[in-house]
């Protein structure tokens, strides 16, 4: 199973959203998403730039949040989905 | 490359390619001359104020008035993007959108204030539900 990421912002409403299905998808399934917040910890915030070329394409060319990001396969899921759709994506990784 | 320009009557601050014909203000044709950034800024800033949190839900709530969109009528939801813009105009300089992020090209990072352009965006465009990415605006149903 790939190490996956969970690009998230504090006040973004979808993050928040999206939070209890990540809660959920972890329990029932064994994967793990590692939570990284971008507008207060500035590492987080060069990481998530640091993945622009693989990222921006997919979320409208820009950097948005949530955005679900897998660094070895560079797979991305952008934004507030559905439970199935973001199981999906995690299973397939 | 946009300038700065000054109406040479109210001394009302124009920003853009091309001066305005006439003065928005004062009225008064051809009154705009070109100046510096730096005359610009000791201009605007004598009279600026601190933006509250109200003052800014009725500028937008103004801006959006007249327009095919309004402001999401979740209340939770609008405090909650409110705390990040403010944040974000504390931390980093402008009311950044909270659900997106810089990337360090100013010119580029200009569109994620907000109020951004958001009716060219994918979540809006041609959308019945259309919204910005953010959720603070939503269109209006019909």
């Amino acid at each position: 199973m790939s190490k996956l990421i969970m690009f998230h912002g504090r006040e973004c409403p979808h993050c928040k959203a999206m939070m209890p299905l990540v809660d959920k998808l972890e329990k029932e399934e064994k994967v793990a998403f590692e939570r990284l917040e971008i507008w207060h910890e500035e590492k987080n915030a060069d990481l998530m730039r640091s993945y622009r070329p693989d990222i921006a394409p997919k979320c409208g060319g820009q950097l948005r949040t949530p955005t679900f990001f897998n660094p070895e396969t560079k797979d991305v899921l952008c934004g507030e989905v559905p439970y199935d759709k973001l199981k999906d994506w995690a299973l397939k990784q | 490359m946009k300038k700065f320009w000054r109406c040479f009557v109210c001394n009302d601050i124009h920003y853009g390619f091309k001066p305005p014909e006439v003065c928005p203000t004062c009225l008064v044709k051809n009154a705009y001359v070109e100046i510096s950034s730096a005359e610009a800024q000791k201009i605007s800033g004598w009279t600026q104020t601190i933006m509250t949190r109200e003052e800014f839900r009725q500028a937008i709530e103004k801006f959006a008035e007249k327009n095919e969109f309004r402001v999401c009528p979740d209340q939770a939801k609008v405090e909650m993007l409110f705390d990040g813009v403010f944040s974000n105009e504390q931390n980093h300089g402008l009311k950044y959108c909270p659900c997106r992020l810089l990337c360090k090209d100013f010119a580029e990072d200009l569109k994620l204030v907000c109020p951004c352009n958001f009716i060219i965006h994918e979540t809006y465009k041609g959308k019945e539900d259309g919204e910005c990415w953010c959720g603070l605006f939503v269109r209006r149903k019909k």
